[in-house]
């Protein structure tokens, strides 16, 4: 039985008090677009343009606004600058928007021709593994991003760019798998990716994991499956994807070093990361199939992909680690050799991969 | 380090379902193309807890990585997600470069002051619907991709909105005004919904309806080019996601009948709320209806003129919630006695 209802209420419309006007923190505020149109970062003129070191407001203030007494908060628990702050959100955030691509209509998808049964093999594995990445990037960003404070908004709307951008790889990577003859792969291991999701030090530990480690080994594998692409289908999805995954980047790195700039203390939490992180880091890449569907991909075929093949994986591998040791040192943070697992600083001094 | 690999190629005999050939038509390779074969099997319960994309095969020693609390189809599910998605990526616009930001002029400072306290209001309150989405994207099972997709587009669409407001107060000798929280972790608000059901029943339905309405009508309170684009595109998304709560109320409503009544509930606690809420712009708070009624009249001085418009659109939230519930197959409510909005709709018409 339905409950009685409740009595309708008139559509009342208090008498007005106008007691909101005149009340603002900063008035005659003009910004004007520019060449590239009115961008985000064009607003921050004024105390509009004010970003502290510490956002206490717990509610959805925003900054610059004239805040409300009484209001219950909502939990955002980052809400110091360090935690959370790259210079080049608002940028990463318009130029997200601005290169936005639809895997639809904008993926080549009759390039594709038939290829042998291993190759496909191996790409839909590979597709496999990748769409694991994207989707370990949604879950991170998304588990984070209601974290964090209003005040730092430009952060917020640059990773909800970012987590779109996951989720066109994770279509895009699939789309490819499903429309060739082929299919899904072997799911890969997820230690690694359970690390990242399990790094609840903070949203900068996650980034730490999510961007330096992941971020770059994915970025090289990307650069070589797109120069070893099969048609023009494949090349552009790891183009876009590239393209995403360097804005990832951008903000993570810059990230990091900001926050490393805050206190010496974040710079040896980082190494102790890395520390633990390079271990989980090897027992996952000491599993064959990622490594067997690459250099399958790398050759070309069957035949050559113990020797051929394996020897382009390695070259990424080095690569991989030239660039994880170089943003190390990049970023201040210093990597003794010794405490690297060995099978890992192995790639530093066995092939000059596509460095020459 | 060895020169040659030892291949084992065990892995290719553990794939997925293999010979899987989807093709592109007439609108690109789209996410109902590829739903053939066991890829487009959705379990009505999900065991994957690894986060294996759908139809990949699963290792008895993957790790489990998903804390996912949302592993029943019928909590999350909606028939069109794939259509809404590939839409939302057709239609993504940008606020720098779509809004014709040179027709802005100077308006008289009444005017000016009641769009900068509307905008500082939207502001406030568009990305509730994004923060709170991506809690519940990271509690889903990735079998579920569709729907947690389209809730990525959405997340998108409400920074973009968070961030075209924040242009239109700083871009024509305004400001920032006062907060209203409007959006504070109180019970019964969207943040603190337990349920996906619940959250989208207020955020969706009720919520984001109201400021569909709010944005198709935006071209009576623009005062130029510029604003009349922003409500224009606004309401594109809005209409998304609002169609993503109705389209899913009525999947549950029609797949897990024992949860009807408590969806009534939610409703009802919706309705309660619908003019009185304080995510409603066009609600009984002083500071976005008296600005929307400065803006729909035309002036400070033309308030009164204002208001009639405002209880117009009042109305028309009104008769476009119950056309929303109604095709959610929620209609009942509205014939049996146990809504008030039939009433309230009589009321602001009278």
């Amino acid at each position: 039985m339905a409950k009685a209802k409740e009595k309708a209420p008139a559509p009342q419309v208090p008498k007005p008090g106008f007691k909101w006007m005149n009340r603002t923190n900063q008035w005659d505020t003009r910004v004007k677009p520019g060449k590239h149109g009115l961008r985000l970062g064009d607003l921050n003129v004024g105390i509009y343009g004010d970003i502290p070191e510490q956002w206490q407001d717990q509610t959805r203030n925003p900054r610059g606004a004239i805040a409300k007494r009484g209001v219950p908060p909502l939990g955002y628990s980052i809400r110091d600058k360090a935690d959370i702050w790259a210079d080049s959100a608002a940028d990463l955030y318009e130029e997200a928007i601005q290169r936005r691509w639809a895997p639809a209509t904008d993926v080549p998808w009759e390039t594709i021709r038939p290829l042998s049964e291993p190759v496909e093999r191996a790409i839909c594995q590979v597709l496999t593994e990748l769409c694991q990445y994207a989707n370990c990037d949604i879950e991170t960003i998304s588990q984070w991003q209601h974290q964090m404070a209003y005040g730092y908004h430009e952060v917020k709307q640059y990773l909800a760019t970012a987590s779109f951008d996951a989720a066109r790889m994770f279509e895009a990577y699939r789309k490819r798998a499903l429309s060739n003859g082929g299919g899904l792969g072997l799911e890969g291991p997820g230690e690694v990716n359970r690390m990242i999701l399990e790094s609840r030090g903070g949203w900068s530990e996650a980034v730490t994991y999510l961007f330096l480690m992941r971020g770059t080994f994915t970025m090289t594998m990307l650069r070589y499956l797109e120069k070893y692409a099969y048609n023009e289908a494949e090349r552009s999805i790891y183009e876009k994807a590239l393209e995403c995954k360097a804005r990832q980047m951008t903000y993570g790195l810059e990230h990091l070093q900001y926050s490393i700039a805050h206190g010496d203390e974040r710079r040896a939490i980082m190494q102790t990361l890395l520390f633990i992180g390079d271990r989980v880091w090897n027992r996952e890449m000491k599993d064959h199939v990622l490594r067997e569907a690459l250099s399958i991909v790398f050759a070309g075929d069957l035949v050559h992909a113990p020797t051929e093949g394996y020897a382009v994986y390695k070259a990424m591998m080095g690569d991989f680690m030239h660039a994880y040791m170089d943003t190390c040192k990049w970023l201040g943070v210093e990597r003794n050799l010794e405490m690297i697992p060995a099978s890992m600083t192995s790639y530093l001094f066995e092939g000059a991969g596509s460095r020459g | 380090m060895s020169d040659t690999l030892d291949m084992q190629l065990d892995w290719m005999d553990r794939q997925g379902e293999w010979g899987t050939q989807a093709s592109p038509g007439k609108q690109g390779l789209t996410l109902a193309d590829i739903q053939v074969g066991d890829y487009g099997e959705t379990p009505e319960h999900s065991d994957n807890m690894t986060g294996r994309p759908r139809g990949a095969g699963a290792r008895p020693d993957s790790y489990r990585i998903g804390g996912y609390s949302v592993r029943s189809k019928h909590e999350i599910w909606l028939d069109n997600a794939s259509f809404l998605y590939e839409e939302a990526l057709q239609r993504q616009w940008s606020s720098a470069t779509d809004v014709p930001w040179d027709t802005i002029e100077p308006l008289p400072d009444d005017i000016e002051q009641a769009e900068c306290q509307l905008a500082t209001f939207l502001t406030e309150v568009e990305f509730v619907a994004g923060d709170v989405p991506a809690r519940w994207i990271s509690q889903t099972t990735p079998d579920y991709f569709e729907p947690r997709n389209v809730l990525l587009a959405q997340i998108m669409d409400e920074a973009r909105h968070m961030d075209v407001f924040r242009k239109r107060a700083l871009a024509n000798g305004g400001g920032l005004m006062g907060a209203t929280g409007g959006t504070a972790g109180v019970v019964g608000s969207i943040d603190l919904a337990r349920d996906f059901t619940e959250m989208s029943s207020r955020l969706h339905i009720s919520g984001e309806g109201a400021v569909l309405t709010i944005f198709r009508m935006g071209e009576m309170m623009a005062y130029n080019d510029a604003e009349k684009m922003m409500y224009r595109l606004c309401a594109q998304d809005e209409a998304r996601h609002v169609a993503f709560g109705v389209m899913h109320m009525r999947y549950m409503s029609e797949t897990a009948p024992e949860r009807r009544e408590e969806i009534e509930c939610y409703l009802d606690e919706a309705e309660r709320q619908i003019l009185a809420g304080s995510q409603n712009p066009a609600g009984a708070q002083a500071e976005s209806s008296e600005s929307m009624a400065i803006l729909l009249g035309g002036g400070k001085d033309k308030y009164d003129e204002g208001v009639n418009k405002l209880i117009a659109i009042r109305r028309r939230q009104l008769q476009e919630y119950l056309k929303r519930v109604r095709s959610a197959g929620f209609g009942d409510r509205f014939d049996n006695g146990r809504s008030p909005i039939k009433d309230m709709i009589a009321a602001a018409a009278a």
